[in-house]
């Protein structure tokens, strides 16, 4: 059994409930992820994912359904210690490196806001050696400690943001498409550390994106999303190689790779959800259909699912 | 194959209140007929000023063509009146942009735009272009264009839009389209989509395509040619499958080898370290020196020119003279040269799995 | 392409190692927000001359009272409507004392046996019109000013609450500013100036008692802008608490705008003030602003124009210099500019 950091209960968020508007962004979900693991969570914009990860981390509060961290259901309501222990605990890692960084403070300022709200440093000069010192880990320096964030480049000012999640010292982590504004190049730099941090720190990580294979890369296990709910779930290795849901099948079979032979030969399969074709009796729910490998599917689907999946070559 | 672009030692620069960024520093393709050229390179690489400037979209004001010449059609674009150019714009080079969403005009409905490239270069009636933007809906793949054709942007999805994009950018059977990373707004299922399209029409109508994007899958994809952009100027011009499986420059190499395989599982992805050159003070040698493993003394101070290693590939590193000494690129490039014919990693007998 | 393969030295071919810690360093100075605004200020040189024009007036307004020992107060029938006469420039046949007197040019100085210098001539009642233009310049400046103040602080409060709170404070919030903004400006200025004693605390009274609306509306509109930015969702997810984001995250992005929007919220209330003056609601004689100034010279204006002339000249530079500033820093501090 391993040891469980974060679960996610039937969560649900809907905005505008009971309007006519009404979005569904989170339709019940549940995963957990272990301590010490990346948790990858892809799928198209819209899907819900960074909804998912915001309303992990308490930005937007939920319709529904639990987050335990650590066991404690950080939806309910505590006291501001409470409060102030969890922020340190659980950080994240945003998406536009250009809009994440406060455009008039300086590097400094920005990387010891978690110190200064904590109380983390006694001294300024403890406070300048952290902030150096987190910046170091980061493969900046401490130059760059006294400028602002608009003479950075896209991958410094991200692992700038980085710095900043690290100074409060938290175990968990949602990054949140931290690489997809980046290029090519820097987008390795980036993933580089966050693994290396990982070793390091021990940390946990919700790694959201759209782009399946720097996920497959980072991830131990992925789930994949589909407009709120979550249709696949399953080690990386396994849902690269045993895709079931008919949407994970169309998502891999979407994504270009730098090898232009495969490329020629590359047949896409589009996704219809209308091809499931649910009866009104039939029940679809999350499944096991091999261990640790869950699909959303009808009792027919889980049957046909279980004679396709091919187990792991030993 | 007849050449119907040529840029010849374009140089331009901007001049900002900081000094003058030199955004392209001597840039060299040409382009033939119905073939896809990809552009690839990070933000900052003059990639997307290279195609504006064909286009000649930069701001008068601001921007200064320093050198060079765009030669179209026996005439070069860097000198033409700006009436003459739009003449050529939307006729005969058309753009299409990253964001479908600004793209189009949404206080038009998309029959009407796609309208009006057609009325202002063709003498045609208004009947007669009705038919036409008909005939392009269906072609790009919108369903019930009859209908659909009084519509207005916002009823379209970013995809759909994409496509109407495509449409308008098509209105006039252009010779050349420019497409300024027309995918990476759009999710992967329908970049996909957007991809097979784009190729399909390059098949029925027989365009020529500049395709820019940073994304090296999507090139393996499209492009038929390779041209990658380092620090304002081309470093390595090759058809795909010689970029792709003989690269010779050390950018491409660290290009290729950041992307993570789906196939295996490496345990570390290459990085290219540090960031791209600040082109108001650009380096005196080769651009990419301070950021490759495989620097020599004379980066520092000579830019390397082109070196031929084949007919149609061209690298611009000063590893390919034949008095430098020889360079073990990264495993993942070795991995892929093993499959080029002609590459000197090439394996005769193992050629792909 | 090609290129004819030379012999080079064989040394340049040696590798060398770079070390990758270097292609982090940024060669251009480190500048902040401000500095570079400034910069960018300084190369617009409508908004520099407009600067130096408008300390120079604000100079003047204070010192100008004293400048030539006359009392702006101080009536003297026997010296009125005397045309400007100024020392040195009176050689050049301008501004030397020959006024209109039916029909015929005449050294009024002379005739009236006035042996002072009126630098701007006198009015009506034999006021230095010099001295005059300069306590008016200085009041309309001070209600000007006094009324941007009031609308900034209300402003920035009212729509900084309305924003950064938002849902039911910001409906309710919204719909007050609407019912305000509904009554007609004036119906409100001339009942203000009806119950209370005029003066300028009434003029700076009815100046901003809806005149905070436009700042609000700006500042709501930037706040709701940037308090679902990254940087603010990040300060957020760090525990940082309400006050620290408004004064540490909001306000300083949204400073530039303030700023901005301020530069034209003075000269409106200069011109608003004139208005006033000129029909006669404004200011009461014998104070004297530049409302008050141009009508009295409105009243003699074929006669002797050149009571309307100074301060007509001395209200549309300050407006014209005002609103450059205001372009200036537009320019130079909207992010959107940036290169």
């Amino acid at each position: 059994m391993s040891d469980v950091l974060l679960e996610v209960k039937n969560l649900k968020q809907y905005f505008n409930e009971g309007k006519p508007s009404e979005v569904r962004a989170i339709d019940d979900i549940s995963f957990s992820i272990n301590r010490g693991e990346t948790f990858g969570l892809v799928g198209e914009s819209g899907c819900g994912k960074s909804t998912t990860g915001r309303t992990i981390i308490r930005l937007y509060d939920a319709t529904d359904g639990e987050v335990l961290f650590n066991g404690i259901n950080v939806q309910d309501k505590k006291s501001k210690a409470g409060n102030k222990d969890f922020n340190r605990k659980m950080q994240m890692i945003f998406q536009d490196p250009y809009a994440s960084l406060n455009p008039r403070m300086k590097v400094m300022d920005i990387i010891a806001e978690g110190i200064d709200n904590n109380g983390l440093a006694k001294s300024k000069k403890e406070r300048k050696e952290k902030v150096i010192s987190l910046l170091e880990t980061v493969g900046l320096n401490r130059e760059h400690a006294e400028r602002y964030p608009h003479e950075f480049s896209g991958g410094q000012r991200q692992r700038i943001g980085i710095a900043r999640a690290l100074a409060v010292d938290p175990e968990f982590i949602i990054a949140d498409e931290p690489i997809s504004a980046l290029d090519v190049s820097i987008q390795a730099q980036v993933v580089n550390l966050l693994k290396d941090l990982q070793e390091e720190r021990g940390l946990t990580y919700l790694f959201i994106a759209h782009d399946l294979s720097m996920v497959k890369y980072i991830s131990d296990r992925i789930g994949v999303m589909y407009f709120g709910k979550l249709v696949e779930m399953a080690p990386a290795d396994e849902l690269y190689r045993n895709p079931m849901h008919a949407y994970t099948k169309s998502l891999l079979s979407a994504i270009p790779l730098p090898d232009p032979i495969y490329e020629r030969s590359r047949v896409r399969t589009p996704y219809n959800p209308k091809d499931h074709n649910y009866g009104s009796d039939e029940h679809v729910e999350f499944r096991e259909i091999a261990p640790e490998h869950f699909v959303l599917c009808s009792d027919k689907e889980f049957e046909e699912m279980k004679k396709n999946h091919v187990p792991k070559e030993s | 194959m007849s050449k119907i672009l040529q840029v010849k030692d374009l140089e331009l620069s901007f001049h900002t209140f900081a000094g003058e960024v030199k955004a392209i520093r001597g840039v060299n393709f040409d382009l033939n007929k119905g073939e896809t050229l990809a552009i690839v390179g990070e933000s900052g690489s003059g990639k997307s000023v290279t195609t504006k400037s064909i286009m000649r979209l930069l701001p008068e004001s601001s921007s200064e063509f320093k050198n060079g010449e765009i030669l179209f059609d026996g005439k070069d674009l860097t000198k033409l009146p700006e009436r003459e150019m739009q003449k050529i714009r939307g006729k005969d080079i058309s753009m299409i942009f990253q964001d479908p969403m600004t793209s189009l005009n949404p206080t038009m409905t998309i029959g009407k735009q796609i309208m009006e490239p057609i009325l202002k270069h063709q003498k045609v009636s208004k009947a007669k272009a009705r038919k036409v933007a008909i005939e392009l809906l269906n072609m790009v793949g919108i369903p019930n264009a009859e209908n659909r054709y009084k519509m207005y942007p916002h009823q379209f999805s970013g995809g759909q839009r994409q496509r109407i994009v495509i449409a308008t950018a098509l209105a006039c059977n252009p010779q050349i389209l420019i497409a300024d990373e027309p995918t990476t707004a759009l999710d992967v299922t329908i970049q996909a989509q957007i991809l097979e399209l784009m190729k399909d029409i390059q098949k029925k109508i027989d365009t020529s395509i500049i395709f820019i994007t940073h994304d090296l899958g999507v090139v393996a994809n499209v492009a038929d040619r390779v041209a990658v952009m380092y620090g304002g100027m081309i470093v390595e011009i090759g058809t795909v499958d010689e970029i792709f499986y003989n690269p010779q420059h050390p950018y491409t190499w660290g290009l290729l080898s950041s992307m993570p395989s789906m196939d295996v599982n490496e345990e570390k992805l290459y990085a290219i370290p540090g960031t791209p050159p600040d082109l108001l003070n650009p380096p005196k040698g080769d651009a990419f020196a301070l950021r490759s493993e495989y620097a020599l003394k004379i980066d520092m101070e000579q830019p390397p020119p082109f070196f031929r290693v084949s007919d149609t590939h061209y690298a611009a590193t000063w590893l390919l003279h034949p008095q430098a000494p020889q360079v073990e690129p990264p495993s993942g490039i070795i991995e892929r040269m093993r499959t080029f014919p002609g590459s000197r990693y090439y394996e005769a007998t193992g050629g792909r799995a | 392409m090609k290129k004819d393969i030379e012999k080079l030295p064989q040394d340049q071919f040696e590798r060398i190692e770079i070390d990758s810690s270097h292609a982090e360093r940024i060669e251009k100075p480190s500048l902040s927000f401000w500095q570079d605004a400034w910069l960018r200020l300084r190369k617009n040189k409508a908004a520099i001359v407009s600067m130096v024009v408008l300390v120079l007036l604000v100079i003047m307004a204070l010192v100008g009272p004293h400048l030539n020992g006359h009392d702006g107060a101080a009536q003297n029938l026997r010296h009125a409507n005397l045309p400007p006469k100024m020392p040195g420039i009176e050689k050049l046949g301008i501004m030397d004392g020959v006024g209109n007197l039916s029909g015929e040019k005449v050294d009024l100085y002379a005739m009236k046996k006035v042996d002072e210098y009126y630098w701007f001539g006198t009015d009506g009642l034999g006021r230095d019109l010099f001295t005059r233009l300069w306590e008016g310049t200085q009041i309309s400046l001070l209600i000007a000013f006094v009324a941007a103040l009031i609308d900034l602080v209300i402003g920035v409060l009212y729509g900084g609450i309305s924003g950064y709170f938002g849902g039911r404070t910001d409906d309710v919030m919204q719909r007050i500013v609407e019912i305000l903004i509904g009554i007609p400006t004036l119906i409100v200025v001339i009942l203000m100036i009806m119950v209370m004693e005029p003066g300028i605390g009434a003029i700076i009274i009815a100046i901003s008692i809806t005149g905070w609306i436009g700042m609000s509306r700006i500042v709501r509109a930037q706040i709701l802008k940037y308090k679902n930015q990254e940087f603010v969702l990040a300060a957020r997810t760090l525990g940082t608490n309400d006050s620290r984001i408004i004064g540490k995250h909001l306000m300083p992005n949204v400073l530039g705008i303030i700023v901005i929007n301020t530069m034209f919220t003075i000269p409106n209330a200069i011109f608003f003030e004139a208005f006033l003056s000129f029909i006669g609601i404004g200011l009461q004689p014998p104070a004297a602003s530049l409302g008050t100034l141009i009508n009295d010279g409105f009243k003699v204006m074929e006669f002797q124009p050149y009571v309307l002339l100074f301060p007509c000249i001395v209200i549309s530079v300050l407006m014209i210099a005002f609103n450059l500033i205001g372009d200036g820093l537009r320019d130079a501090l909207d992010p959107k500019m940036k290169d």
